[in-house]
């Protein structure tokens, strides 16, 4: 049974999301957009946040229509003992419980792991945690610029000698789901192997520290840490962002001889090439400074587009920095569908940034936005749970659907 | 015995992005089998390199086979027509035209294949134009969107910054690339069927930032040049302390009382309204609290502030290092470094009490 068939390659898996906020919401939308029925746990006496923020009713949240596409919502009151007991049915009734909620929660809520195996045996569940969810700091708690920072990438993000920037403070909770949705998605494939299910403890803070995987494992080998480094890259030369017309930048690389020629040619600076400091990628690097001082002169008379299709039609790698103006007016994003419309549960139509594939022939359909909270009550508890419309009023009538 | 034993998977990528891609799928003990050219992957040439053998390609090859095949010739055609034959899914990463050339294009691998999950992961996706069809991380990171809003220095002739290290935005194309295959795999138990994956590096990079640019395209916020139009205004930053930095990030009435009580309520601090974050953030007001908080944490120790604070629930965080990292006692509890030969290699940041992820295998 499901609510619809969307197609996909995960149609047919069903999934029970209690979380909040971004992270774990991500996890749940990355199976929704893989065709999974993703089932999201609501209730108006612990809304998540994000139908809070923006500062308008709970139907017309912005943060909460720009990524929950694609999810069902169930009301279920989390403090009534009868509203548990619903929820263990629907938990009877799907394959996989995404939570991301405090340390300590789900198991007060007699939903930890252990409970949730009692209910359906081979039930995956994947928890997403600061920390994870034991060890010494497994009882901290924090945001995605934290999960940054203790994760590693924060120190590394600016000039050396700098207080660290850091990424921008949103970046990191949709990584953690992504790594989360994939976790579930192995542990399906373990499922249908051995008929076991599993408990998937994911940390937001060792996701950041895989993002730098490379560098981490570089230390362990030889000892020398990584440091904060600009736009530096020990192996190509140029590499950075120049300064254009009305403040645009450009991403300039250039990994090999033929292309920093032709990005000399093209920027009228042929004499870059006989410099003996930028004769190889080697003494680029070596000089990259002076060699990036040079390039900004040059690039800062230059129309930020223009210039990168001229640099890119002679083989350089070579794009515009993109702002949120440059992003959504792009036409090739909105041709290849990086942007979808979608007809929210409030009847209005939005568009939403959609995923990172295409599939040919079985990508799950993507037209519903987010959901009004409750809106999928009656599917849930009459048509999964099987409970007469009746009963269901009864529970809204005692407050175990609020 | 893992998650994805019994998938063979052949890898045809080239690139930091499609290698980290099957290495995941690695992981959880999926055959996979790296086609290498004569002489080597171009991988093997980036540093550092520790007794011969470079450290990127030794991380992104574990537990992995490799196999060389010059595809440019009929013979190595001919052997990778033979993997393909009885593989599960191929990954890829090359250009359209590279693929064309080397019978590699999505509805030729379709026809031969049909069971075969087929993913390629592009800068900018099929069908992008000739000239959107190469580019290195950093061109991704700035395409995408990040780059441009990463907090820049002062000066406006501080650039947009790429990010932490080399190769993020090929780790987060890569970690799509293998949900999509193991989405994929997981059809193909059901059906028997394979299917094309067109995975666009840029894309992953635009769904990571899809609350606040969802915003922003459906017109809730408005689209401009800002470099500052992702964040959230605030105090939030990095401060200098005793030994290191340490992150704040603060938003609620909760967390200033809380950060209230941890410096020990000082004069200046009850000159700020309680409510202050919440409805008198002005930038004036966010310049006075971190010229003050700067010259009381800057005595702090970053673990121990930290802690101190999490017991009054203020988000203070250390901003740890490589070093901090390798001996975080929370890392080595839950096992993230696996030892592997002689080195200590950095995992997976899921543990999985069924199948747990196991290097096995050093790159070769």
């Amino acid at each position: 049974m499901s609510y619809r068939n969307r197609g996909g390659p995960l149609a047919g898996i069903r999934v029970l999301e209690i979380a909040k906020v971004w992270a774990g919401p991500y996890a749940g939308k990355m199976l929704a957009m893989l065709g999974a029925e993703v089932i999201k746990v609501e209730s108006t006496g612990a809304l998540d946040e994000m139908r809070a923020y923006g500062g308008v009713d709970i139907e017309h949240a912005p943060y909460f229509l720009s990524h929950n596409t694609e999810i069902l919502s169930v009301q279920v009151n989390l403090k009534s003992e009868e509203g548990l007991a619903r929820l263990r049915d629907m938990v009877a009734r799907c394959d996989i419980v995404i939570d991301n909620i405090r340390p300590g929660a789900m198991e007060r809520m007699k939903l930890g792991y252990n409970d949730l195996q009692e209910i359906r045996p081979d039930i995956i569940h994947v928890s997403i945690k600061m920390y994870g969810n034991d060890g010494p700091l497994g009882y901290q708690t924090g945001y995605a610029p934290c999960f940054a920072a203790i994760g590693g990438l924060t120190y590394l993000v600016g000039e050396e000698r700098d207080v660290p920037r850091g990424m921008n403070i949103r970046y990191g909770d949709a990584t953690v789901g992504a790594a989360a949705a994939f976790a579930a998605i192995a542990a399906l494939h373990h499922r249908e192997r051995t008929g076991e299910g599993q408990f998937v403890d994911v940390s937001a803070v060792e996701t950041m520290s895989t993002l730098i995987g490379d560098s981490l494992f570089a230390y362990n080998l030889t000892g020398e840490s990584p440091q904060p480094d600009g736009n530096f890259h020990s192996e190509l030369a140029p590499h950075g962002a120049y300064p254009c017309q009305e403040d645009g930048w450009i991403a300039i690389a250039c990994g090999s001889d033929g292309e920093f020629n032709a990005l000399a040619r093209e920027l009228g600076a042929t004499g870059l090439t006989e410099d003996s400091r930028f004769a190889t990628c080697e003494s680029r690097v070596a000089h990259c400074a002076a060699l990036d001082a040079i390039l900004g002169k040059l690039t800062l008379a230059h129309d930020v587009v223009a210039l990168g299709e001229k640099l890119r039609a002679a083989g350089v790698a070579a794009y515009p920095s993109a702002s949120s103006l440059a992003l959504v007016s792009d036409e090739l994003l909105w041709e290849r569908q990086a942007y979808r419309m979608v007809r929210n549960g409030n009847g209005g139509t939005r568009p939403v940034v959609g995923p990172s594939w295409r599939m040919t022939p079985d990508e799950a359909a993507i037209e519903c936005g987010a959901p009004l909270l409750g809106e999928h009550n009656d599917y849930v508890y009459c048509e999964l749970l099987g409970l007469s419309q009746e009963e269901l009023r009864d529970l809204v009538a005692r407050g175990v659907v609020t | 015995m893992s998650a994805f034993t019994g998938f063979v998977i052949v890898e045809t990528a080239e690139r930091v992005v499609g290698e980290y891609a099957s290495r995941l799928l690695a992981d959880f003990a999926a055959d996979v089998i790296k086609v290498e050219r004569p002489g080597g992957a171009p991988t093997r040439a980036m540093g550092p390199h520790v007794k011969g053998q470079s450290a990127v390609f030794a991380y992104l090859n574990t537990n992995k086979k490799s196999v060389v095949l010059d595809i440019e010739t009929e013979s190595g055609r001919a052997g990778l027509a033979t993997l393909l034959a009885r593989a599960d899914a191929l990954i890829d990463d090359h250009d359209e035209g590279w693929c064309a050339a080397h019978a590699l294009g999505s509805a030729g691998v379709a026809k031969t294949y049909p069971a075969l999950v087929h993913c390629v992961i592009t800068p900018f996706g099929q069908g992008a134009p000739e000239d959107r069809r190469r580019a290195y991380p950093i061109n991704i990171s700035n395409a995408g969107g990040w780059a441009y809003h990463t907090r820049r220095a002062a000066s406006p002739a501080a650039p947009p910054l790429k990010g932490a290290g080399r190769f993020l935005p090929a780790y987060e194309a890569g970690l799509d690339a293998a949900m999509a295959v193991g989405a994929s795999l997981w059809r193909k138990r059901r059906t028997g069927l394979g299917q094309f994956i067109d995975i666009s590096e840029v894309q992953t990079q635009l769904s990571r930032a899809d609350v606040v640019l969802g915003r922003i395209l459906a017109g809730d916020d408005e689209p401009s040049a800002l470099p500052t139009r992702y964040d959230m205004g605030g105090p939030a930053a990095c401060f200098p302390c005793a030994d290191g930095y340490v992150y704040l990030f603060m938003t609620t009435r909760g967390h200033w009382n809380g950060l209230r009580t941890l410096m020990g309520d000082p004069a200046w601090a009850r000159e700020f309204p309680a409510d202050w974050l919440e409805f008198y953030c002005t930038p004036e007001r966010v310049e006075v609290f971190r010229n003050e908080f700067a010259g009381w944490i800057a005595g702090q120790n970053k673990v121990h502030v930290s802690d101190e604070a999490q017991k009054l629930s203020v988000p203070i965080v250390p901003v740890n290092t490589g070093v901090d990292l390798r001996h975080n006692a929370q890392y080595r509890h839950r096992g993230y470094f696996q030892r592997l030969g002689e080195a200590e290699y950095p995992t997976v940041p899921y543990r999985m009490s069924g199948s747990p992820v196991r290097l096995e295998g050093e790159a070769g």
